[in-house]
C-alpha cells in the first residue's frame, strides 16, 4: 500500500510545484479557497492557529527552476498564491513525514527523503528545506517499479499480442516467459515467497506481495480496520470540559423556563397516589415473607361443597398377589422356562411387571429396582394416558343364552328308527305321507312307486311307471284319496287301492269328471288326458298331464293348500319350467314367461293367492291374481335348499346348504328377522324338524 | 330431510380438542399445559369414534374433553404460569445488566400459585378426597427416603418425610391399620379412614436414586399437588381427632433419628388462652395405655441411660384420661362376628373389650433387634397397641432398654447363633422372651389374631406370606390344602400358652377345620393320585378310613349328578343359534375369561397338590425313623 500512497504523494507534490496553472482537484481546493478569502479580508487571526503560515516561501532556485522558468515575471498576487500553495504543500508534508516516521518505526522504508531546517533567507525566520528530488534511481522509484505505462486499462486487448504495453518511452514491454501449470506448480514449491505472491496483470507475473499488503490482507481477514493508522479508541478531545475551558456563556439568551423551578403538580399527584396506597394498605412497601413460602392449611371442606359433581376418581392400582409375596408359596415361583419366557417378553405385554421371588428372611430382602419407574408409570397413567368408562358386567354369561323351550318338553317325537323297509338296489327320489298320515308312497329312481302301510310296513301295492319318479306329493285334501306321481315330462294322477266307495267315487268326480270343463280359449301345450271313472282302477294313472317335450323331469311338486291347483317345477329348459296346474277346470298355465336363475322351490301361501319362487339366493313373492311381483326377500344363503311357510302365512323359514337358517317375518322387512347358524344340514327331513323347531 | 350440517361443527368433532389444539388455545407452552393437566387432573379422553373426534383424520392423537379446556382457559394458576413467564425474563434481564436490587425486589415479589381452590374442586367433599390419597402418600414415602440432589431440594425431601411421619402418627393414633404385606417391592400397608380404605406403599429403607428415564419435572409436579392435597387432609384428620396441626417437632429429636418420635401429638384445647404448654396433655404419639408400672420402668431406663443424653419422650399422661382419649373404632371384628351384629346396648358397649383386633399387641412388649428395619416395626406393633423398643444403633427414643423386665417378644432376623459366653442372667432372659421373625407381626395382624410363635422362631424356616389383599372369590387359596401344617389352624394350642380371651366354640371350630379340610380334599380328588393323596391326608388329619371312604363316595355321586347338566349341553348349543352376533361374542369372551381363571386356579392348585404330596413323604420317612 505503501508504494502507490508513496507514488500518490510524489505526484502530488509534483503537481504543487509543477502545474500551478491546473485548477485543483484535491480536497483541500475548497479549504483552500476560504482561506483565500480570509486572505484577502486581511485577517490576521491565522498567525495564532499556524506559525507558518504568514512564513514567507522562499523560492529554491533548485527545486523550482523550472517553475522559475516557466513563469519569469509573477505578479504579486501569483506569488500570494504560490505562496498559499507552498504553505498547503507544508502543511501536508509535515503530516506526511510524520506518518513517515510511523512507517519507519514500523517497518524500516525509507522512501522520502529527509527535511533540513533553514534560516530563510527573505524573513530570517527557520525553515524546512528538502533536498532535491533528482530523477533517478532515488528518487522515484515508480518507473523502475512499473515498466508498463498503459495506465489502468483492460489487460485483455493485449492477450493477442506478444506484448503486454509500452514503457515510459514507449518500446514495447515483451510478455514475461510463463511456463505450463508444471512450472507453476514447482515455482510455488521452490520460491518460499510464491505464497505470498499474486499475479500482476499489468506487468503478467507474480509478483511478491509487500509487507503492507500482507498487512491489509490480514486486517481484511481478521475483520480489523482495514487502515494500520486509524485509531478507533482514540481520546476525545476535550473542548469545553476541564480547567479553563467552562462555557460561561449561555447558548441563548432565552430566560429559564417556570417548570425549572415549580414542582409539578402530575408528579405530585402521581407520588400521592402511591402515598394514598401505602396508606391504605394496598401497597406493602416491604410485603413480610412469612406465609408465602409455607402453605398454610385450613379447614378447607367446612363450607358446603358446591353443587358440581366431583370428577371421576381414577382408577386404583391393582392390589398385590400372594406371587408379589417376598415369601411366596413355592407354586408361584416361576420355573426355569417361565422366567426366560417373561425376560423375553416385552416390557409392556408382561402380564406381571415383576418375576415372584423367595427369600428365606426380610433381611434378605433387597431393593426393588424398578420403584422409581412404577411410581413414575403410574402417574404417566394417570395425566397421560386416555380414559374410558366402561360398565363391568357383573352377569352370569350363562343368561345372555335365550330361553327356548327344552326339546325333552316337546315331546313325543320319533327318537329312534322303528322301521326300514327296502326299494330295491336304486335310489329313492321321493317320499310323501298322506293327509291322514295312515299312507306313504315312495318313489324311485327305476319308476317304481310303492304304496306303504306306515303302521303295518307292509308294502300293499307297486305301481311300475316308465322313467325316473322325479316327484311325488299326496293331494291335500281330505275328501278326496289321490296322490300325483311325476315322471319325465309327465304327471300321473293315481288313486291308491282299497278306498271306501263314496270316497273313491269323489275322488274319480274330481279326477274325471263326466262333462268336461270347456277348453281354454288359447290352445295350451298341455295336454289332459284322463280315463273314464268306470274303466279306471288303481292300477294304472286316472289322469295324466303331458306336460310340454322336452320339459325334462319335474323336481318338485307343490300343491295349494285347498287341493285345486299344484304347480311343478321342471328341470328341464325353457320358460323356467314352473306349472301350475289347476285340476277343476283341467287347465295348466305357466305364470312366468321368464324367471331369472334356476328356479329351486315353488310354494303356495296358504291363504292368499301368493306365490313363493326360490331362487338359487332369492326368494320371490308374487301375486298371483294381480299377476305382480310382491317382494324379494334377501335370504344371504349361498344356494337355497328348502323352504316352508307357517299355516298361517306371516312366516316362511329357508334353508340353505350352507347350514343357514332364515327366518322370515313376511309383514317385516325383505331381510331375514332371525339368522340361525350352524344348524342343520337340511335334508328333506331336516326340513320336517324345521318346521318343529320354529313353528311348534 | 332436516337442515343441511356442515361437517365439523357439531358433535365429536366439536366435543373434542387434540393436545397441541388446546395448548395453541390456552397460549401456553406444553409444559405448562402438562403442569396444568397434572394439577387440575384433566386427562385425555378416548373418543367413541377416533376419526370423528378427529375431523376425518386417523392420525394417532390424543384428545381432551373441549370443556375441560375450556375451564383451563380462567384457571387462576395458568394465570399465574404466565406472569411467572414475565418474571423470569424480567429476572434474566435484571441480572443480566447486574442490577442487583432490582433483581431481588423482583425475586420478592416473585408470582407464586396456591392449589387450594384447586383441591376444593377436584375434591368437593372430604370423603372424596380421602379416597384419593393412595397415590399421594406412595409418592411422599417415596420421597421421603430419596437423598436430595441438584433437582430434588432438601426442603421437599424435608417436608415430605414430616408429611409421611404425621399421616403414621395418625394411623397409630386411631389404630386404623388393618393389613400389611411385605411384597419384594416394598410394604403394602392398609388402613381404614373414614370408611375408605387407604393403601400405600413404602419402599424399604435403601437409597435410591432417580433414574435417567425417569422425568422429575412430572414428579415434582405431581408432589406438588399431593403435599398441599394432603396437608389440608391431614389438617382436617387432626383436627377432626382433636389434636393440634401440624404436631409440633422437636428438632433434638428428628437430629439423633428418633423417626416418627420427633413429633408429639397435642390436643387442642377448647379452654382456650395463652398458657403455655404446661397444662397441655403431651400424648405419647401412639397414644397407648401406660401404666404407672411403665412410667416407674421408664424413669429407671432414664436413669440407666444418662449416658446416652438420650432424652426419651415420656408421655406424661394419667391413663384415664388416656382411656378417655381412645376412641372406639367400629370396626366388624373377624374372630366374633355375632357380637357387632347383635345391637349394642350402652351397658354392653362399656363392657365390650375394645376391638380385640386393633388392640392386638397391647399385652406385649417388643424389643427391635438391630437387623430388622425400626420404622416399619415401630409403626406396626404401635398402631396395634404395642410397646417397642429398639437399640440405640437404630435411632434414638426408645421408651425402655434391652435388659427390660416387660419385654416379651423379640423381634430378630438373623440365623441362630448358639453362643457360649452366656451369662446366667443372659441365658434366663432369652427364655423367659420369645424370639420371633418379623413375619410373625405382619401374619399376626392379616390373621387378626396373635399366632402361635413356634413356626416363627429364630432360625427356623419361615412358612409362606401370603398376601391379605387376595379376597376375590373364586382366587386360588394356597393354604387350603396345606392341611395341618397350616399354622393358623393350631389355635386350640395358642389358647393354652396364651389367655387371650377367644370363645371356645371358635377354637371348637378351629379344631374341627383339619379334619374337614381333608374331605373337602378328598370330595375335591378326581384322578386316582389326587385321591390317593386326600387319602394321605385324611389318615393324618385322623380321619378314619370309612368316614372317608363315604365322603368320596359322595363326593364321586355329586360329580356325576353334576355331569347330568353337561348332557344339556347339545341342548344350550342350540338355544345358543338364536344369539345374535354381538351377544355371542359377548358370551364367549366372558366364557374365555372364566376358562382362564379357572385354568389358573388350577395350575396353582396341581403345583399344590404334588408339593403336598412331597410333604407327606417326608412326614412318612419322619414316622419311619422314629419307628
Amino acid at each position: 500500500m505503501a508504494g502507490p500512497r508513496v507514488n500518490g504523494n510524489s505526484k502530488k507534490r509534483k503537481a504543487a510545484t509543477e502545474e500551478h496553472a491546473q485548477p485543483e482537484e484535491t480536497v483541500f481546493s475548497h479549504n483552500v479557497g476560504l482561506e483565500m478569502q480570509s486572505e484577502d479580508e486581511g485577517s490576521e487571526g491565522d498567525e495564532s492557529d499556524n506559525g507558518e503560515v504568514d512564513e514567507f516561501p522562499e523560492i529554491d532556485p533548485r527545486s523550482d527552476s523550472e517553475a522559475d522558468e516557466e513563469y519569469p515575471g509573477d505578479s504579486a498576487e501569483d506569488e500570494e498564491e504560490d505562496e498559499d500553495k507552498d504553505d498547503e504543500e507544508d502543511e501536508e508534508e509535515e503530516s506526511e513525514d510524520q506518518s513517515e516516521d510511523d512507517d519507519i518505526s514500523d517497518d524500516d522504508l525509507h522512501i522520502f527523503p529527509k527535511a533540513k531546517t533553514v534560516t530563510s533567507d527573505i524573513t530570517g525566520q527557520l525553515k524546512r528545506v528538502f533536498p532535491p528530488i533528482e530523477p533517478d534511481y532515488d528518487s522515484d522509484s515508480s518507473t523502475e517499479e512499473a515498466p508498463n505505462r498503459v495506465g489502468n486499462i483492460p489487460m485483455h486487448w493485449y492477450d493477442e499480442l506478444p506484448h503486454v504495453g509500452y514503457d515510459i518511452n514507449g518500446r514495447k514491454v515483451l510478455r514475461p516467459a510463463r511456463g505450463d501449470e508444471l512450472d507453476k506448480f514447482l515455482e510455488t514449491i521452490e520460491d518460499p515467497n510464491s505464497w505470498t505472491s499474486a499475479f500482476d496483470k499489468k506487468a503478467q507475473a507474480d509478483k511478491p506481495l509487500t509487507a503492507e499488503e500482507l498487512d491489509l490482507i490480514r486486517r481484511l481477514q481478521e475483520n480489523e480496520i482495514p487502515d494500520a493508522q486509524y485509531d478507533p479508541y482514540e481520546p476525545t478531545i476535550e473542548w469545553f470540559t476541564g480547567k479553563g475551558k467552562e462555557e460561561i456563556m449561555p447558548l441563548s439568551g432565552a430566560p429559564e423556563p417556570k417548570r425549572r423551578w415549580v414542582p409539578s403538580i402530575w408528579e405530585k399527584q402521581k407520588v400521592m397516589k402511591i402515598v394514598r396506597a401505602i396508606r391504605q394498605g394496598r401497597i406493602l412497601p416491604n410485603k413480610p415473607k412469612t406465609a408465602s413460602d409455607k402453605a398454610q392449611f385450613y379447614a378447607i371442606w367446612n363450607e358446603e361443597p358446591s353443587a358440581h359433581p366431583a370428577p371421576l376418581p381414577a382408577p386404583k392400582p391393582r392390589l398385590p398377589t400372594h406371587a408379589a409375596s417376598y415369601n411366596p408359596p413355592e407354586e408361584y415361583l416361576p420355573t426355569e422356562e417361565e422366567r426366560k419366557r417373561w425376560e423375553e417378553t416385552e416390557k409392556e405385554d408382561r402380564e406381571q411387571n415383576f418375576l415372584p421371588q423367595k427369600y428365606s428372611a426380610l433381611r434378605l430382602v433387597p431393593a426393588y429396582n424398578q420403584f422409581i419407574q412404577e411410581r413414575f408409570s403410574r402417574q404417566l397413567d394417570l395425566y397421560l394416558a386416555p380414559r374410558i368408562q366402561r360398565t363391568k358386567l357383573q352377569i352370569d354369561p350363562n343368561s345372555l343364552i335365550p330361553k327356548l323351550p327344552s326339546p325333552n318338553s316337546l315331546r313325543p317325537f320319533p327318537v329312534y328308527k322303528s322301521l326300514s323297509v327296502l326299494h330295491a338296489k336304486t335310489r329313492v327320489r321321493s317320499v310323501s305321507v298322506s293327509p291322514d298320515g295312515a299312507w306313504v308312497v315312495s318313489g324311485d329312481e327305476s319308476g317304481n312307486v310303492s304304496l306303504w302301510e306306515v303302521i303295518v310296513g307292509k308294502e300293499v301295492k307297486r305301481w311300475k311307471f316308465d322313467g325316473k319318479v322325479g316327484a311325488l306329493e299326496w293331494c291335500p285334501r281330505t275328501d278326496v284319496v289321490f296322490f300325483v306321481v311325476a315322471t319325465e315330462e309327465r304327471l300321473h294322477f293315481v288313486i291308491p287301492p282299497n278306498l271306501p266307495a263314496p270316497v273313491l267315487f269323489a275322488t274319480q268326480a274330481v279326477l274325471s269328471p263326466a262333462n268336461l270343463p270347456p277348453a281354454p280359449a288359447t290352445p295350451s301345450p298341455v295336454k289332459w288326458t284322463s280315463v273314464s271313472a268306470a274303466s279306471s282302477s288303481s292300477e294304472k294313472p286316472i289322469l295324466t298331464i303331458d306336460l310340454p317335450p322336452s320339459s325334462g323331469l319335474p323336481k318338485q311338486i307343490a300343491w295349494h293348500r285347498k287341493g285345486d291347483y299344484l304347480s311343478t317345477i321342471s328341470s328341464g329348459e325353457g320358460q323356467g319350467g314352473v306349472w301350475i296346474h289347476q285340476i277343476s277346470r283341467r287347465h295348466s298355465q305357466a305364470p312366468f314367461k321368464k324367471v331369472k336363475g334356476a328356479v329351486q322351490l315353488v310354494l303356495f301361501h296358504p291363504t292368499k293367492p301368493h306365490f313363493f319362487v326360490a331362487t338359487q339366493r332369492y326368494v320371490r313373492i308374487y301375486n298371483l291374481a294381480e299377476q305382480k311381483l310382491l317382494k324379494t326377500l334377501q335370504a344371504g344363503i349361498r344356494w337355497i335348499s328348502s323352504m316352508d311357510v307357517h299355516p298361517l302365512g306371516d312366516h316362511l323359514i329357508v334353508g340353505g346348504y350352507d347350514r343357514k337358517l332364515c327366518w322370515f317375518d313376511l309383514e317385516l322387512s325383505d331381510k331375514p328377522y332371525k339368522i340361525l347358524r350352524f344348524a342343520f344340514h337340511l335334508s328333506h327331513y331336516g326340513r320336517r324338524t324345521n318346521m318343529f323347531l320354529c313353528f311348534m | 330431510m332436516g337442515r343441511l350440517r356442515q361437517k365439523g361443527k357439531a358433535g365429536a368433532a366439536k366435543a373434542y380438542v387434540t393436545r397441541s389444539a388446546a395448548v395453541k388455545r390456552l397460549q401456553c407452552s406444553l409444559a405448562d399445559f402438562r403442569r396444568l393437566c397434572i394439577l387440575k387432573g384433566i386427562f385425555p379422553r378416548e373418543p367413541r369414534n377416533r376419526k370423528r373426534a378427529n375431523k376425518g383424520s386417523s392420525a394417532p392423537t390424543n384428545f381432551y374433553y373441549a370443556k375441560d379446556i375450556a375451564y383451563l382457559a380462567h384457571e387462576p394458576v395458568l394465570k399465574k404460569l404466565r406472569e411467572h413467564k414475565a418474571f423470569a425474563k424480567k429476572l434474566a434481564r435484571a441480572l443480566g445488566r447486574g442490577e442487583w436490587s432490582s433483581a431481588k425486589s423482583l425475586e420478592d415479589n416473585k408470582p407464586v400459585y396456591r392449589l387450594d381452590h384447586i383441591i376444593k374442586e377436584r375434591y368437593p367433599t372430604f370423603i372424596d378426597a380421602v379416597r384419593d390419597i393412595d397415590d399421594a402418600l406412595c409418592m411422599i414415602f417415596l420421597f421421603a427416603s430419596l437423598p436430595s440432589d441438584s433437582k430434588v431440594s432438601p426442603s421437599l425431601i424435608e417436608n415430605c418425610a414430616r408429611l409421611a411421619a404425621e399421616w403414621q402418627l395418625y394411623i397409630m393414633h386411631t389404630h386404623a391399620l388393618r393389613k400389611v404385606f411385605l411384597s419384594i417391592k416394598g410394604v403394602y400397608y392398609q388402613a381404614e379412614v373414614f370408611d375408605q380404605t387407604v393403601t400405600w406403599l413404602v419402599p424399604y429403607q435403601f437409597t435410591q436414586n432417580i433414574p435417567s428415564d425417569v422425568d422429575v419435572r412430572v414428579m415434582l409436579t405431581f408432589l406438588e399437588l399431593y403435599q398441599t392435597l394432603l396437608g389440608f387432609v391431614f389438617f382436617k384428620l387432626y383436627t377432626d381427632a382433636g389434636l393440634v396441626y401440624p404436631p409440633p417437632l422437636d428438632t433434638k429429636k428428628d437430629e439423633s433419628a428418633a423417626g416418627v418420635g420427633a413429633f408429639s401429638l397435642q390436643e387442642v384445647q377448647h379452654t382456650a388462652g395463652p398458657e403455655p404448654a404446661s397444662k397441655a396433655k403431651t400424648l405419647d404419639a401412639d397414644g397407648k395405655r401406660v401404666s404407672s408400672k411403665d412410667v416407674r420402668q421408664t424413669i429407671k431406663s432414664i436413669s440407666a441411660t444418662v449416658v446416652d443424653d438420650v432424652d426419651v419422650d415420656m408421655p406424661n399422661v394419667d391413663s384415664t384420661s388416656e382411656e378417655a382419649d381412645e376412641d372406639f373404632v367400629a370396626q366388624p371384628s373377624r374372630s366374633n362376628p355375632q357380637e357387632t351384629a347383635a345391637l349394642p346396648t350402652l351397658q354392653a358397649l362399656n363392657s365390650i373389650p375394645q376391638s380385640t383386633s386393633t388392640k392386638l399387641f397391647s399385652p406385649y412388649t417388643f424389643w427391635l433387634s438391630r437387623e430388622t428395619s425400626r420404622p416399619i416395626f415401630e409403626f406396626l406393633v404401635r398402631s396395634y397397641g404395642g410397646r417397642i423398643g429398639w437399640p440405640a444403633t437404630s435411632g434414638s427414643g426408645s421408651p425402655f432398654e434391652e435388659d427390660d423386665e416387660s419385654i416379651t417378644h423379640v423381634i430378630i432376623d438373623r440365623p441362630l447363633v448358639v453362643k457360649d459366653n452366656e451369662t446366667e442372667e443372659e441365658r434366663e432372659r432369652r427364655q423367659r422372651r420369645k424370639y420371633v421373625q418379623p413375619q410373625w407381626v405382619v401374619d399376626c395382624i392379616n390373621a387378626g389374631k396373635v399366632l402361635l410363635e413356634e413356626p416363627y422362631a429364630q432360625g427356623k424356616t419361615l412358612p409362606p406370606h401370603l398376601s391379605p389383599f387376595e379376597d376375590r372369590a373364586g382366587a386360588y387359596d394356597p393354604t387350603l390344602g396345606l392341611g395341618a401344617q397350616d399354622v393358623s389352624m393350631e389355635d386350640e394350642e395358642e389358647s393354652e400358652v396364651e389367655d387371650v380371651s377367644e370363645p371356645e366354640e371358635d377354637a371348637e371350630e378351629e379344631a374341627a377345620r383339619p379334619e374337614k379340610a381333608a374331605l373337602k380334599a378328598a370330595a375335591a380328588a378326581e384322578d386316582a393320585a389326587a385321591l390317593r393323596a386326600a387319602e394321605l391326608e385324611a389318615e393324618a388329619a385322623g380321619v378314619d378310613f370309612g368316614t372317608f371312604e363315604k365322603t368320596a363316595q359322595k363326593a364321586r355321586k355329586k360329580a356325576k349328578s353334576s355331569e347330568t347338566p353337561a348332557v344339556d349341553e347339545s341342548e344350550q348349543d342350540m338355544n345358543k343359534m338364536l344369539m345374535s352376533n354381538k351377544q355371542r361374542k359377548l358370551f364367549e369372551r366372558m366364557k374365555h375369561g372364566e376358562k382362564k381363571r379357572a385354568a389358573e386356579v388350577s395350575s396353582s392348585g396341581k403345583c399344590d397338590c404334588a408339593s403336598l404330596i412331597i410333604f407327606r413323604s417326608d412326614k412318612t420317612s419322619k414316622k419311619r425313623n422314629e419307628l
